[in-house]
């Protein structure tokens, strides 16, 4: 009995219950104030380290504050880690950061206006033919285990490793010009001289390639290449290293982390000459994914980091009263963009890549163009990256030096896309899209799964064409797989992917422009099928690409960049989509920090210092 | 002596295994469209020639029996190869493989320890509503996404600021003294710890539970009951003797599952085990990690096996006569 | 025998209550174009990441009203980089029950436009709020529920008459047979499952339509399960082989496939059950987690594993909790389908060692 009545109760209990949740009463609020908050940008003014003779060493001398010595920086690197620490072997991004913690190159860039500075160099020069690069070298400077830094090692550098083909030969491959690559010849102990063939603008930012000590390296190098390229490995002992980088490795943990040690050695100097870096330790956290990067900065476990989409509103709000300090970095170097197959040429098999029905719609200018037209950038930025990003419209990034800042951007426009696709004969029958032979305009739009920012922004594209009336069949794959379908089975129809960029050496680009280059993914050819059917416009773009690294003069090869970008503007090879800004966090008890567009947060590590409790 | 000829002849009857599971996992793995090289490829600063000095270098221009053949020899000598990127498989092996262990072998032993009395007591209280409360609450651990467990845990260490965020040491480790080590380590893995237990707490539970039903139905029980000795004494003295030797066999499983790790937990909690290195190696198609990786899980569970086997037989007589 | 099984589960409260909640899913599920307001890829991009539509009953002069819901709108903050969320009080939207919504295909036949609820035209009526593309989390967790609740019991219905046969043949024949076919599954069990899980997976051509690729995982997660089943079944048989009525059997002379499918393998019906019970869970976390890695169900088809995907984002826990509502309900059902397996064994085979 007493069951019962409780059960009854209970039930009644539950529905009042529930009617309560169901009468919601609606509340109009009061407007928030407006945020009255302004950003004000610290003046970013920065001195680059200046040349200084004492005792006869060159040293360099740092213009900014002087700070307190001690203390360390925590930074992270996604991914698995480096994979080697030879600095001629890096493969991946993660080993070429710590080789160039570890290891100076004769020249660097101006973080601020990017021009090549003197690094290990205490001066360069280039002759007014544009062919000999002569590099004066300063006097005194050590390596990490005291021996001095000379004439030797730049010349065994460049001679018996970068230019015999040890470890990657990527920088070698792209300095062969007609056959020939540059000498390089020791004129002192303290001069080298590069001459090269023909003017080569592009050389100047290679010189930034790390400089090997002969005395460590030349055992190796006998040994012979496939010894080299384990050379160095991350299994290597720290204390056998010998490096010229601010820093020196102190300890690898796998999968954990790099952690590096101020190098006593090092010939950078404050205003009051005393050597820097100011800090005792400089450490990578090895961190797998962006998610867990950003729960260890919000743990303290990291000091730096670099924040995109949605997660910067959180820690713009919480900038005011925790302990550390946004900065805009502005776009960075990598582009998002839509790609379609151009490809109309017939593999072994005799069998086309793409379909010779839908290669009559790719091959299209209208149809590329009325792509582009309906691709809804603005809610893109909007909802994918949160509104941290800007539209993009062109194949450099928007912090490039060589930006074409002619080009125009525009919006999404449904009408002139249809306007277009009727021009080419296109016609919709019961909201589906025909072409003008009468097939139905459907094709498979592919990028890597996984991603959810390229999966998110397939999904408007998708929606975006399908307004049109095409059918688009979205399918996110591996990306390894998509690698392999871009790179060599070609076939695909529309693709999205992103690709980085340098803001400085716009010839970076090459492999993707050059009619015949590795990763020209909208028209790829077989190494056997050399320039086939190239396009006119394909012609056009080499020709860009070939003068332009010949030239010398920046405004001369502005001008060959500056044509590169209409025409992949007009003739929409790559539909680009948006850059997504960086916003860089730092803790408030760092202080020298000047970031830069082109140099990132950290590009004067040495200089950074943290500063005492007051 | 006997169990000696035993062990050698269980070894030779696992070589065709081997070979099988090989051929198996090689094939699957070359079957797949994933190219190793593609991040290699994407990467505009690298060189073609570059590229194709990996490919040679990593076999893929030749076609896959020779591949495997060539894996396969290597193999026999002992020697792992080299991943994609050009480090040595036995290197990576080793620097992971204690990691694992660790994580590992605390998950079992305290799983065995509140799994196996839980497993008793739920017997021994069985059709009583502790027996049903007990399945019941292992239950809710089996079924969260070990993931997802895991993700909510690590945003609970970063909001109470207890626990780190992932990782097995703290940056200044190497600083520390023995005694900070250990804490330090232990700090760290208590997290994974609490998922890993919480989910495979409930499978080796109902195991126990099951095999003590077993043993309290049968007829030695029931005379020892029937005989009138205390029922503690026929539970842990006659039945509970019984109900572990079906055990021992789980352990030889369990051994297995000490080097395989748990790769969707050790991937969120960015913990330097095989588990995240063998996926990361498997989504990448690097085969002469994967094959590794798979050969060793393989030689782990039917050496579990044979361990549990002749185990079995020291405490078993009467498998001793059947064999 | 089943209505015995049945009888035996309502009378167990916990069982009870599980079979409640999986009905409800289940019938959800069955009637998801109906319920959810929206189709599965409706989405509209002005409101991606919208919290939960408020409802409300009481207007804002205190009086009782018709439920209705104000649309949201956004506005990016340019000083603090921040979207923000207001409610957009000029216009009020009733909700409209049984009424006409977006047309749809009943169980993808039947053409109709009725939904349980809806709100009129230019309204929106996100009951979980939505997600990075603006499509209601509410309908989605519907319709990517289809693929993951179905997708374990697909999978079983693949790997059990496999296991079944292959275990039957070689417990029956033994000898050559039996060893040969026992090493190969040996074989197949020692690969770590997980990892030959996502090497499976991985190997998936990429030219598939959903529903192809539906149909490989779920081959893909049976290949999976049937060596250590099929072992099982042959210990079973080997013990009931010699038993009489099979000599009997082949004694008037039965072939060899119906002595094994009519008499051996029927005496391992109560094993099956609860190995069948006790394994859908199991697929349904391996189908959520391998959605996780995204090698499973493909963006834009929805499940509630790669629904889940976007919830392991940090800020998408603190600020759009929404988001992990797939989370639960895999919680739910995984922990309805423990229950109700646990009890099931219970009932049939307490000893059982399945785990």
């Amino acid at each position: 009995m007493i069951r019962r009545v409780f059960k009854v109760l209970f039930v009644i209990i539950l529905t009042a219950l529930l009617l309560k949740g169901c009468l919601v009463k609606d509340v109009p609020n009061i407007n928030n104030k407006p945020s009255e908050k302004q950003t004000t940008d610290s003046d970013w003014t920065y001195t680059i380290p200046k040349n200084i003779t004492i005792n006869g060493v060159d040293y360099l001398q740092s213009q900014a504050p002087v700070g307190n010595f001690g203390g360390e920086l925590i930074n992270s690197t996604i991914g698995e880690g480096p994979k080697t620490f030879n600095p001629f072997n890096c493969k991946d991004n993660t080993s070429q950061i710590m080789s160039s913690i570890m290891y100076d190159g004769l020249l660097t860039t101006d973080p601020i206006n990017g021009k090549p500075i003197p690094k290990l160099a205490k001066s360069y020069s280039i002759s007014p033919d544009g062919k000999t690069y002569t590099i004066k070298l300063r006097k005194g400077i050590k390596w990490t285990d005291g021996k001095t830094i000379t004439a030797d090692d730049v010349f065994f550098t460049w001679n018996d490793i970068i230019f015999a083909g040890f470890g990657d030969t990527s920088v070698r491959d792209s300095l062969v010009i007609d056959d020939k690559l540059p000498t390089v010849r020791k004129i002192d102990n303290y001069t080298v001289e590069f001459t090269t063939d023909k003017p080569y603008a592009p050389f100047i930012r290679l010189l930034s390639t790390p400089i090997a000590p002969k005395h460590v390296f030349m055992p190796a190098v006998k040994k012979g290449k496939e010894y080299f390229d384990s050379f160095l490995s991350t299994n290597t002992k720290p204390q056998d290293f010998v490096t010229s980088g601010a820093f020196r490795l102190k300890e690898y943990v796998p999968a954990q982390r790099v952690v590096f040690e101020r190098n006593p050695n090092y010939y950078e100097i404050n205003k009051d000459n005393q050597k820097l870096p100011y800090l005792d330790r400089l450490i990578y956290l090895i961190v797998g994914d962006l998610n867990n990067e950003v729960l260890k900065f919000e743990a303290k476990e990291l000091d730096v980091i670099s924040l995109q989409g949605s997660k910067v509103a959180r820690y713009k709000s919480l900038e005011p009263h925790s302990d550390f300090k946004l900065y805009n970095l502005g776009p960075t170097t990598s582009t998002m963009y839509l790609s379609m197959n151009l490809n109309n040429r017939k593999g072994k098999d005799g069998k086309y890549y793409v379909n010779p029905i839908k290669q009559k719609w790719f091959q299209d200018l209208n149809f590329r163009n009325a792509v582009d037209y309906a691709v809804d950038r603005k809610n893109m930025v909007f909802n994918i990256a949160n509104g941290i990003a800007s539209p993009l419209f062109t194949p450099e990034s928007l912090n490039s030096i060589y930006l074409n800042k002619n080009i125009k951007p525009y919006d999404k426009d449904l009408e002139k896309s249809k306007e277009l696709l009727k021009k080419s004969g296109f016609y919709t029958k019961k909201g589906a899209l025909y072409d003008k032979d009468g097939n139905r305009v459907e094709f498979d739009l592919y990028t890597n799964a996984g991603n959810t920012e390229r999966e998110a922004i397939g999904v408007m594209v998708k929606q975006d064409l399908e307004d049109l009336g095409m059918k688009v069949n979205f399918k996110p794959i591996e990306f390894n797989s998509l690698v392999n379908k871009l790179v060599s089975t070609f076939d695909w129809d529309m693709v999205i992917m992103g690709l980085t960029g340098s803001p400085l050496e716009p010839n970076g680009g090459k492999n993707v422009w050059l009619s015949d280059g590795r990763l020209h993914m909208f028209n790829m050819r077989n190494p056997q099928e050399g320039k086939a059917k190239i396009l006119p416009w394909e012609k056009e773009l080499d020709e860009c690409f070939t003068k332009g690294a010949l030239a010398t003069k920046f405004e001369d090869r502005k001008k060959y960049y500056d044509r590169y970008q209409e025409i992949v503007y007009r003739e929409k090879p790559f539909v680009y989509i948006y850059s997504p800004v960086v916003i860089i966090a730092i803790r408030n008890k760092f202080k020298n920090i000047y970031p830069s567009s082109l140099g990132g947060i950290t590009h004067n590590i040495e200089e950074i210092y943290i500063e005492r409790d007051k | 002596m006997e169990i000696l000829k035993y062990i050698a002849k269980r070894i030779i009857q696992t070589i065709p295994l081997l070979i099988i599971v090989s051929l198996i996992s090689f094939f699957i793995i070359r079957l797949s469209p994933v190219d190793p090289l593609a991040e290699l490829k994407l990467n505009p600063s690298i060189s073609p020639e570059t590229v194709e000095k990996e490919r040679q270098r990593l076999g893929l221009d030749k076609p896959v029996i020779i591949q495997y053949g060539k894996w396969a020899f290597s193999f026999i000598k002992g020697d792992l190869g080299v991943t994609s990127t050009g480090e040595r498989v036995s290197q990576k092996l080793k620097e992971r493989i204690p990691n694992t262990l660790l994580l590992t072998s605390i998950v079992i032993l305290l799983t065995w320890l509140v799994g196996v009395p839980l497993g008793i007591i739920a017997a021994v209280k069985w059709k009583t509503p502790t027996d049903r409360i007990m399945t019941v609450l292992t239950s809710i651990g089996m079924a969260i996404p070990s993931f997802f467990f895991a993700v909510l845990l690590l945003l609970f260490a970063v909001k109470t600021g207890w626990f780190p965020i992932g990782g097995l040491t703290s940056p200044n480790f190497a600083d520390l003294s023995f005694l900070g080590k250990f804490a330090d380590i232990t700090h760290h893995l208590i997290l994974p710890v609490i998922v890993l237990f919480t989910i495979s707490l409930a499978g080796l539970q109902r195991q126990m539970r099951a095999n003590m039903l077993d043993v309290l139905d049968s007829d030695y029980v029931k005379f020892a009951r029937a005989k009138g000795l205390p029922e503690s004494v026929v539970i842990y003295k006659h039945a509970l003797r019984n109900a572990v030797n079906p055990m021992i066999t789980l352990l030889g499983f369990e051994f297995a599952g000490l080097l395989s790790g748990a790769a969707l937990t050790e991937y969120v909690f960015q913990y330097p085990g095989l588990g995240r290195l063998i996926l990361e190696a498997v989504l990448k198609s690097d085969i002469n990690l994967v094959m590794a990786s798979l050969m060793m899980g393989a030689v782990m569970l039917i050496l579990g096996n044979l361990i549990a086997d002749i185990l079995l037989i020291i405490t078993d007589p009467r498998i001793r006569v059947k064999s | 025998m089943i209505k015995d099984i049945f009888k035996q589960l309502w009378n167990d409260k916990f069982a009870r209550i599980a079979l409640i909640v999986l009905g409800v899913i289940y019938l959800a599920l069955f009637l998801a174009d109906f319920i959810a307001p929206y189709t599965k890829d409706f989405s509209d991009r002005t409101m991606a990441y919208v919290p939960p539509s408020k409802v409300f009953t009481i207007d804002e002069n205190g009086k009782l009203s018709k439920p209705y819901t104000y649309n949201y709108i956004r506005e990016f903050d340019p000083a603090n980089l921040e979207i923000k969320y207001s409610l957009d009080r000029s216009k009020k939207h009733y909700i409209k029950f049984f009424s006409q919504g977006q047309p749809y295909k009943f169980l993808g036949l039947i053409p109709m436009k009725r939904h349980l609820f809806t709100t009129d035209k230019d309204g929106r009526i996100f009951l979980l709020g939505t997600d990075i593309n603006g499509r209601d989390v509410f309908s989605r967790l519907l319709f990517g529920g289809r693929i993951s609740m179905t997708i374990g019991f697909l999978a079983l219905f693949v790997l059990f008459p496999i296991g079944l046969l292959y275990g039957g043949i070689s417990g029956y024949f033994g000898g050559k047979v039996d060893s040969i076919m026992m090493r190969f599954a040996e074989a197949v069990m020692s690969i770590p499952s997980f990892y030959l899980l996502i090497i499976l997976a991985s190997i998936l051509p990429s030219g598939m339509t959903s529903t192809q690729r539906f149909m490989l995982i779920v081959i893909i997660l049976a290949l999976i399960g049937w060596a250590g089943f099929a072992r099982v079944v042959r210990g079973m048989i080997l013990s009931v082989k010699n038993q009489e009525y099979i000599q009997a059997a082949q004694s008037i002379g039965a072939s060899k496939m119906r002595i094994i499918t009519k008499h051996l393998l029927p005496q391992t019906t109560s094993f099956v059950i609860v190995a069948m019970t006790l394994s859908v869970p199991s697929y349904i976390l391996s189908e959520s987690g391998l959605s996780f890695l995204g090698l499973g169900i493909q963006q834009p088809d929805a499940s509630w594993g790669n629904m889940l995907k976007e919830a392991q984002e940090f800020t998408n826990i603190l600020y759009r909790p929404w988001l992990l509502t797939p989370g639960f309900l895999i919680f739910v059902s995984v922990l309805a389908f423990n229950l109700i397996g646990d009890t099931i064994r219970d009932i049939l085979d307490p000893k059982s060692k399945v785990r």
